[in-house]
């Protein structure tokens, strides 16, 4: 027997199992869609009092906007201000702060590690003061509801690694996305829409890295809870329209029959597999309907569509994606992760810096505004942030109006908002190069146990086993950072 | 079968304590009533009690661990490997274990030795374990608080009988050497057609079932054609099938079936995903590489029925048989399919120890079913393989000359030169070739203080290939299994795990190892290998976990089956062919699938066979079906990868690639041929649990999703195979009914009954009636895919059927094996 506490929660994965194929209509579309089960009392009946139910304690959020920005957003240009940096301009950054063995091989031969101060403008916002670049100053009206980490580090030093780390908790592929781990805990509470969306943009800025599947896969988890990918081009989910020259009831007549028909060999056969087919296609044919009413945005206000910017009626930009993300907020998806490519910025920094903050800065604050207005940032978690950070010294020249930022692991900067995250305040400190974590650092585990803490999960709880160990998203690591919450 | 652990009543009074479980699924309205009259009157519980034997028996039979859960149970004799092993492995050994790192109190409770003194039963008291796991101190309980690992009232029962009853250990299966067991009796009033059923009946006697009648003829060949070679039978091999009385109907049509080379095909896809096989490296820009060559040697390994120690010895160390071919040097393509990082920055020495940990990884779950890599950073927590070991396995593949990052676009060194006659080798090519060695290069020399150097690539006309430094590496063991904190206070020889040496000698390098591997004694490689053959045609294992046998892996539902057809395995040369045809010839295989209330209540996971398997296709055959029976199929054995359709912009929407989508015949390929981007997998397959092939994968679950309905109603491939098929219909008669008929007996290789047929015929009038009326959309339809349609057929008509073609396609019988 397992210990009790997995067990408890094997039991309740094991009910799920059981009835999508046990074919009970409700359950197994419930099942499929990550239904919130235990929010519903016919099954709650089912359980017996050894049953520790998810969540494991009362939420502070029902969901999460995850607003991933791919490519290693600079820290010292947006978050982690070093204004006296600005005297130690072109001096070389010491190798006692800087050792030579963290360096990527993309800048570890060169001459020379001049520093190289940040060339924006740091103020202070909102009542709590709380400083940000100038870049993010449309976010930076939301200052107060904002918590800034800068104490994030991680082992990783290349994109692939680094980003999978943060997405599974691993660097080698092969673990759950943090949202299918999510869908698997808590499933969603809609049966029309999947519990995990993902989506990606690009935007003006050049220095775009790649992305990949497994950053909203399901890893050893049932693919059932594998992120759903929304297209940026095109049909958003992979066929959902049906084929040129077939119409509503054609479609209608097509699932009438197969119903009936797949009936018939239930009746034959006697696998419940078969009625929660016809159940699957029923769902089907119901997101073929709430899929384009979803990206329908001809109900949003005139002020609504001013206040995400001009970019919002484009498919594929970070805009747009935000208004999405919103709608999917309401529509009861319990993960909604964005990933903005192109901040990988090794050369030409400030330009390239520019453009990026110029397509998500306004949406961003744009998204946040939204929810607060429909009172939804309160049970809605916010997470902006990326795979690392970037280096304090030059990579290339160093002039005065441009630099380039090579990979940093060491540390980086995340920010928080909503559901029950302190705003205002900023969380752990470096060193003045913002090189080094000084005080309270966090790894990409500890940010992981916060944001399902917020979920109300204990990260330690939610298990799955698999080549005969009991895996975690945290590994065996992880901490909840009590000290940013409200 | 886990469900037995949910509903325990608990019932307790003065004079009698028990625990009572029940299976949940088969009884939740017998619980509550239960409840509600042991509520009203205690003595009914003897009653009660007869009720529940029924289900107790069930569950004790159902070969899971669950069946600890019988209390019943504690009166007799507690089962070290069944009853006590889950708990200590659960909740004991994370602390006090096999990891010498991690134990607690110098205390490790998986070797009786070791633990005597705390089993011992002290003077006038009970033993140490006992009092520790009873004790109300909670500085004194275990497992402690912080471990989150509580025992259950269950545990401690079970625990306190063990030590009661002297707490003996035992040596875990899989370690064994498997012993030849007898074949069970089975009387003549079943239908036993070779051992395999003895052993079945054998076990569903005891829990009182009986096997199903033999399934139809039309069913048996379906089954037959998909198992063996991934696609429906036509029907006119149905029709001489059903036409050919004779008693050898059965058995010729197997022999049939093992000949055709779809077999190959068909077979080598779980081998490719154990083996990780892609067209690209797997990291970052994830770019081409090319080790079609090396596939292809898979399926031609299993068309010629290459025995299995062969096909394992020539993949792990092809290259070191003496006077190697160049096709035994290819098969070493096995342990190249890793991923291989060419991100810029990335530091060579590091991603090197990726490469050859995935080595182990593949190594450890493919071929011997266990979890290897868990020693990687620390001795395994639970089967006997200390970190130390891991290291001196990881010394065995650590001596090939490879740079630890890739060139970024095609082959890593070592690779070599395919002959253009592939596969057809003349004597003077089939030769073993010697790779040329490493040569680096600075990759953007324009940067300043850019230091990445990249290997050479290989270009489209070569294979990566294992191969040895004249010099071995010096292999250390790393602690956290960090590249850069190798202990070197001892050099680390290669050598086998302790536990799993049987032979005795410790093979010094990779040659013997794999000859080790295969050794007629090795407790693992045949039964991993039967194991996983069951999976196949069964849906699930004779051990449920194929990707660990180990001490936390599921034991097995038939433990001395798996035994004796290992044994059989290795008796009969390793003939992988051999050993599946007694699965396919036995009674239990060509049992029927159909399942009952009370069956799936009482087996609902089908483990004991009371009845044939039924299950949804993998994604490759449920495609190759779909172009099979289309027509559209085009076969052909081998080649470079084929580029079917993807949704738009598929590559170029997330990363920095474009899809160029091939034309023609590459378009209706088999699936086993479809390019494979690690990062980006071809979506319709991956919806329906292809592994993903960036590591070694055995096993998938089988869901059923809205996704994949979307997939098989909406999908280019699907509707221009329904356009296809209905063509074919059209052409087989002018007759709609006899036209649908045809179809139906495609897809499911049965006649439709008149019920069904009149069905489909009524969705057909109503497409009909809609396409005359509407001409337009009936040529928008035709016009979905790429091959022209026949403008003979009258458009209206041909679109009325390509819709039912697509209901038909769409049945869930259409789409499962059963």
């Amino acid at each position: 027997m397992m210990h009790q506490p997995i067990q408890d929660y094997q039991n309740q994965i094991t009910r799920r199992h059981f009835f999508s194929r046990a074919g009970i209509a409700t359950a197994a579309l419930s099942t499929l869609l990550g239904r919130d089960l235990f929010a519903n009392d016919a099954i709650n009946q089912e359980a017996t009092g050894r049953v520790t139910r998810l969540p494991h304690f009362a939420p502070k959020a029902r969901r999460v906007i995850y607003l991933f920005q791919s490519g290693g957003p600079s820290q010292l240009d947006l978050l982690d201000p070093k204004p006296q940096l600005k005297d130690r301009f072109g001096d070389e950054v010491p190798t006692s702060v800087y050792p030579d063995e963290r360096k990527t091989t993309m800048s570890n031969a060169q001459s020379s590690f001049a520093t190289a101060p940040s060339i924006f403008k740091f103020n202070r916002y909102g009542k709590s003061g709380l400083q940000m670049s100038e870049l993010l100053a449309n976010t930076a009206k939301m200052a107060d509801k904002i918590c800034i980490i800068n104490s994030m580090h991680t082992q990783a030093i290349n994109h692939d690694p680094a980003i999978t780390m943060m997405q599974t908790g691993s660097q080698v592929p092969g673990r759950p996305s943090i949202g299918s781990w999510l869908s698997y805990g808590l499933g969603s509470e809609t049966s029309e829409l999947p519990a995990f969306v993902a989506m990606s943009s690009r935007g003006s800025g050049k220095a775009g890295q790649p992305l990949y599947d497994r950053l909203w896969g399901s890893g050893f988890l049932p693919s059932v809870y594998q992120g759903v990918k929304f297209r940026n081009q095109g049909a958003p989910v992979l066929d959902i329209y049906d084929p040129p020259g077939v119409d509503a009831s054609m479609r209608r007549t097509m699932l009438d029959h197969l119903s009936k028909l797949n009936e018939i060999k239930y009746a034959q056969s006697g696998d419940k597999e078969i009625q929660t087919r016809i159940a699957q296609y029923e769902l089907a044919g119901r997101m073929q309907a709430s899929v384009p009413e979803l990206l329908d945005f001809s109900q949003e206000t005139k002020s609504v569509m001013q206040m995400y910017g001009p970019q919002v009626r484009q498919q594929g930009t970070f805009a747009h994606n935000c208004l999405i993300a919103r709608r999917l907020a309401e529509r009861g998806v319990r993960f909604i992760q964005l990933f903005h490519q192109g901040w990988d910025q090794h050369v030409s920094l400030p330009g390239q810096l520019r453009k990026q903050c110029r397509d998500t800065d306004q949406p961003t604050a744009a998204l946040l505004h939204d929810l607060e207005a429909r009172g939804m940032l309160d049970d809605t978690l916010i997470v902006w942030g990326g795979e690392f950070g970037r280096t304090v010294y030059s990579q290339g020249n160093l002039t005065k109006a441009s630099y380039g930022r090579d990979h940093h692991g060491n540390c980086y900067s995340v920010w928080l908002a909503g559901a029950g995250i302190q705003g205002g305040i900023r969380y752990g400190k470096t060193d003045d190069y913002s090189v080094n974590v000084v005080e309270n650092g966090m790894e990409p585990h500890d940010l992981n146990a916060t944001i399902l803490h917020q979920l109300g999960i204990d990260h330690e709880r939610l298990i799955y086993p698999y080549q005969g160990r009991d895996f975690r998203l945290t590994d065996v690591h992880g901490r909840v950072v009590k000290e940013i919450l409200a | 079968m886990r469900f037995c652990n949910h509903s325990k009543l608990e019932v307790t009074n003065g004079h009698f304590r028990d625990t009572i479980s029940i299976q949940r699924r088969c009884c939740n309205r017998l619980t509550d009533y239960m409840v509600e009259e042991f509520m009203l009157s205690l003595p009914k519980l003897k009653t009660l009690l007869a009720i529940c034997f029924f289900f107790l028996i069930e569950n004790a039979a159902s070969g899971d661990e669950s069946n600890t859960d019988n209390d019943n149970r504690l009166n007799d004799k507690v089962n070290f490997t069944r009853d006590v092993r889950p708990i200590l492995a659960a909740k004991c050994w994370n602390c006090h274990g096999p990891d010498a790192n991690t134990r607690e109190g110098n205390l490790r409770l998986d070797q009786r030795e070791d633990a005597a003194h705390v089993l011992a039963a002290k003077k006038d008291s009970t033993a140490t374990l006992v009092e520790r796991i009873t004790s109300e101190d909670s500085d004194e309980i275990m497992p402690p608080a912080d471990s989150k690992k509580p025992l259950t009232k269950k545990d401690i029962l079970v625990l306190k009988q063990w030590v009661s009853q002297g707490a003996e250990f035992e040596g875990h299966w899989a370690f064994q050497t498997p012993q030849r067991p007898e074949i069970p009796f089975v009387d003549s009033s079943f239908l036993a057609a070779n051992e395999i059923d003895h052993f079945i009946i054998d076990r569903l006697k005891k829990s009182n079932l009986a096997p199903s009648p033999v399934a139809s003829k039309e069913t048996l060949i379906r089954r037959l054609s998909l198992d063996l070679t991934g696609i429906p039978p036509t029907v006119d091999e149905v029709d001489e099938f059903i036409a050919d009385p004779s008693e050898e109907a059965y058995e010729n049509l197997v022999d049939r079936l093992f000949a055709s080379s779809r077999y190959g095909e068909h077979m080598a896809v779980p081998w490719l995903d154990a083996s990780r096989y892609a067209d690209t490296d797997g990291y970052q820009n994830d770019r081409y590489r090319y080790m079609h060559v090396w596939r292809d040697w898979v399926i031609m390994a299993f068309n010629e029925n290459k025995p299995y120690d062969q096909f394992i010895v020539e993949q792990i160390a092809g290259d070191m048989l003496p006077k190697a071919t160049l096709k035994q040097q290819i098969a070493t393509g096995f342990s190249r399919n890793h991923r291989i990082n060419s991100e810029d920055g990335s530091i060579p020495a590091e991603w090197h120890v990726e490469n050859v940990a995935d080595r182990i990884d593949t190594l450890g779950t493919a071929v011997l079913g266990l979890t290897i890599s868990c020693a990687r950073c620390h001795d395994h927590k639970y089967d006997p393989i200390s970190a130390k070991e891991y290291y001196q396995l990881f010394a065995y593949f650590n001596n090939v000359p490879e740079w630890g990052i890739g060139p970024n676009n095609g082959n890593s060194p070592p690779f070599i030169e395919v002959p253009k006659s592939w596969p057809n080798l003349s004597d003077d090519e089939n030769v073993a070739a010697l790779p040329a060695p490493v040569k680096l290069r600075k990759a953007r020399e324009k940067q300043d203080g850019n230091g990445l150097r990249r290997p050479q690539a290989g270009q489209k006309n070569t294979v990566m290939v294992m191969h040895e430094m004249k010099t071995p590496r010096k292999t250390y063991l790393l602690r956290r299994g960090q590249f850069d904190t190798p202990d070197k206070s001892e050099l680390l020889k290669p050598a086998v795990p302790d536990a799993l040496n049987h032979i005795g000698e410790t093979p010094t390098n990779r040659l013997e190892l794999a000859k080790w591997l295969v050794h007629p004694d090795h407790p693992l490689t045949a039964r991993v290998a039967v194991n996983r053959i069951w999976q196949q045609f069964f849906g699930m294992g004779i051990v449920k976990t194929s990707e660990n046998l180990g001490l936390h892996g599921d034991l097995p539902s038939h433990p001395e089956l798996l035994d004796w057809l290992s044994i059989e395995l290795v008796a009969n040369g390793w003939d992988i062919k051999a050993l599946q045809k007694k699965i396919l010839m036995s009674s239990t295989y060509r049992q029927q699938s159909r399942t009952t209330a009370e069956l799936d209540a009482i087996d609902p996971e089908n483990r004991l066979l009371a009845r044939g398997p039924r299950f949804r296709m993998h994604p490759f055959m449920l495609r190759d079906s779909m172009l099979s029976s289309s027509g559209l199929l085009v076969e052909k054995i081998g080649g470079v990868p084929a580029k079917p359709y993807m949704p738009p912009k598929i590559w170029r929407a997330i990363s920095n690639n474009r899809y160029e989508q091939d034309k023609g015949e590459q378009l209706y390929r088999r699936s086993v041929y479809t390019f494979w981007r690690r990062t980006i997998p071809p979506p319709t397959m991956v919806n329906f649990n292809s592994a993903e092939r960036e590591v070694c994968v055995v096993r998938k679950d089988r869901t059923n999703t809205p996704l994949q309905a979307l997939t098989q109603m909406n999908n280019i491939t699907f509707v221009e195979a329904s356009r296809f098929l209905a063509e074919r219909m059209l052409k087989h008669s002018d007759n709609d009914a006899l036209a649908i008929k045809f179809g139906f007996q495609q897809l499911l290789a049965r006649h439709s009954t008149p019920q069904e047929l009149a069905l489909i015929q009524t969705a057909y009038d109503s497409f009909h009636a809609k396409f005359e009326q509407d001409q337009q959309a009936a040529l928008q339809l035709l016009g979905v895919g790429e091959k022209a349609r026949d403008p003979s057929l009258t458009p209206s008509r041909h679109a009325a059927m390509t819709m039912t073609a697509s209901l038909l396609m769409n049945l869930d019988e259409a789409i499962t094996k059963e």
